[in-house]
C-alpha cells in the first residue's frame, strides 16, 4: 500500500506541477496533475500564494497559477530535503 | 650512593607516572597535528550536515531530522574535544623535547594531566551517545532503554580510561549496525548517494576496528586516522551530492 502523502509532499508535487509546465498552469490541470480535491487544493493554495511562492493573474478570461522566483527556489529546497531523507533513510 | 641511583630513587615514580601519560599516547611523532587536521575536517562534515537537517527540521518538524542534528552536533563536538587535547597534549610534549629537562617534563604534563582526562572524557562520551542517538533513529527506543544505555555508555567510558580499547569496540558495534541500516537503505532505494554514504560510513567503522589495535604499532594509528579521514571526507561528498542530485531531480 502506498504511503500517506505528507504535507511537504503535497507542495512539491504542486510547485514541481507548475515548474514542469513551463511556470504557468490553469487551477484545473493543477488540481489533476497534484491529485488533489477542490477543496484540499484550495487551501493549499491559499497558504502558497501567502508565502509568496506563487501568484495568481488572469489572461484572456483564463486564471494562472504562476510559480515564483522564491517558489522555485523553495522547490529546490524541498527535493533537497526528500534527497536528503531518502539518502538517510528519515 | 651514585649520581644515577639518588636520580632514580628521587624520580622513579615520576618516571613511571610519565611513562603511563605517555603511552596514552599514540600517535608517532611525525604525524602530530596531522591527526589535529583530520578531525577536524571530521567536525566540519558533521555540523555541516547536522546544520542543514536542524534546518529540514524547523520546515518540517520531523523528530528524526532533529534526532540526526543533536547526533551530528555531538559527534562534531567530540571530535572538537579530541583535538583540542590532542593539541595541548602534542604542544606540551614539544615543549619537553626543546627544554631536554624530565623535572620540567612530569610538571608540564601534569598540568594538563586534568584537561587530558576531561577532554578524552567528553571525546568518548560525546561520540558514543552521538552514535547512540544515531542508531535509536533505525531501532526505536523506549525510555527504559534509553535510561540503560546511557549508563552502560557511561560505564564503557569510566573503564575506557583504563582500557581505550573499550571505547573503541563500543563505537565499533554502534557503527556496525548503523552502517548495515544504510546499506539495507542502498539496497531498497539503489541512489548513489545511499551507496556513498554507506561507504563513508563502512570506512568509519573500520577505522574504528583498527584503533582497538594501535596499541601494537603507531602506524596502526596513522592508518586508522587515514582511514578515518576518508570515511568523513566520503561523508562531506555524500552530502554535498544529496545537494546536487536533489536539484537535478524531477517529479517522480
Amino acid at each position: 500500500m502506498a504511503r500517506k502523502r505528507e504535507r511537504s509532499d503535497i507542495v512539491l508535487d504542486m510547485l514541481q506541477s507548475i515548474q514542469d509546465k513551463g511556470g504557468r498552469i490553469k487551477p484545473t490541470h493543477l488540481m489533476y496533475k497534484a491529485n488533489l480535491a477542490h477543496q484540499q487544493m484550495k487551501s493549499y493554495l491559499e497558504e502558497l500564494v501567502n508565502k509568496n511562492f506563487i501568484r495568481k493573474v488572469k489572461e484572456n478570461k483564463y486564471e494562472y497559477i504562476i510559480i515564483t522566483d522564491a517558489g522555485s527556489r523553495f522547490v529546490n529546497k524541498l527535493k533537497q530535503m526528500k534527497e536528503f531523507e531518502e539518502t538517510f533513510g528519515l | 650512593m651514585t649520581y644515577r641511583a639518588v636520580f632514580h630513587k628521587l624520580f622513579k615514580p615520576k618516571l613511571v607516572f610519565l611513562k603511563a601519560m605517555i603511552q596514552l599516547v599514540y600517535s608517532p611523532k611525525w604525524f602530530y597535528g596531522k591527526d589535529i587536521i583530520i578531525d577536524l575536517i571530521s567536525v566540519f562534515a558533521l555540523l555541516l550536515i547536522a546544520f542543514f537537517s536542524a534546518k529540514y527540521y524547523s520546515l518540517k518538524k520531523n523528530k528524526n531530522h532533529l534526532l540526526l542534528a543533536i547526533s551530528f552536533v555531538l559527534m562534531g563536538l567530540s571530535f572538537l574535544f579530541k583535538a583540542i587535547t590532542n593539541f595541548t597534549i602534542y604542544s606540551n610534549m614539544l615543549q619537553t623535547k626543546q627544554l631536554g629537562l624530565i623535572m620540567l617534563t612530569y610538571t608540564t604534563l601534569k598540568s594538563s594531566n586534568l584537561l587530558f582526562f576531561i577532554g578524552f572524557l567528553m571525546y568518548r562520551v560525546l561520540m558514543l551517545l552521538g552514535l547512540y542517538l544515531l542508531y535509536s533513529i533505525y531501532h526505536k527506543q523506549d525510555k527504559a532503554n534509553l535510561i540503560l544505555i546511557i549508563y552502560l555508555i557511561m560505564i564503557s567510558t569510566y573503564f575506557s580510561r583504563s582500557a581505550y580499547y573499550i571505547f573503541h569496540m563500543t563505537a565499533l558495534i554502534l557503527l556496525y549496525i548503523i552502517t548495515s541500516e544504510y546499506l539495507k537503505n542502498f539496497k531498497r532505494n539503489k541512489l548513489p548517494t545511499n551507496k556513498w554514504l554507506a561507504s563513508s560510513f563502512a570506512l568509519i567503522t573500520i577505522s574504528q576496528a583498527i584503533f582497538i589495535f594501535i596499541k601494537i604499532h603507531t602506524l596502526l594509528y596513522v592508518i586508522a586516522e587515514l582511514v578515518q579521514l576518508m570515511g568523513y571526507a566520503g561523508l562531506l561528498i555524500t552530502f554535498i551530492k544529496v545537494l546536487k542530485d536533489g536539484k537535478k531531480k524531477g517529479k517522480k
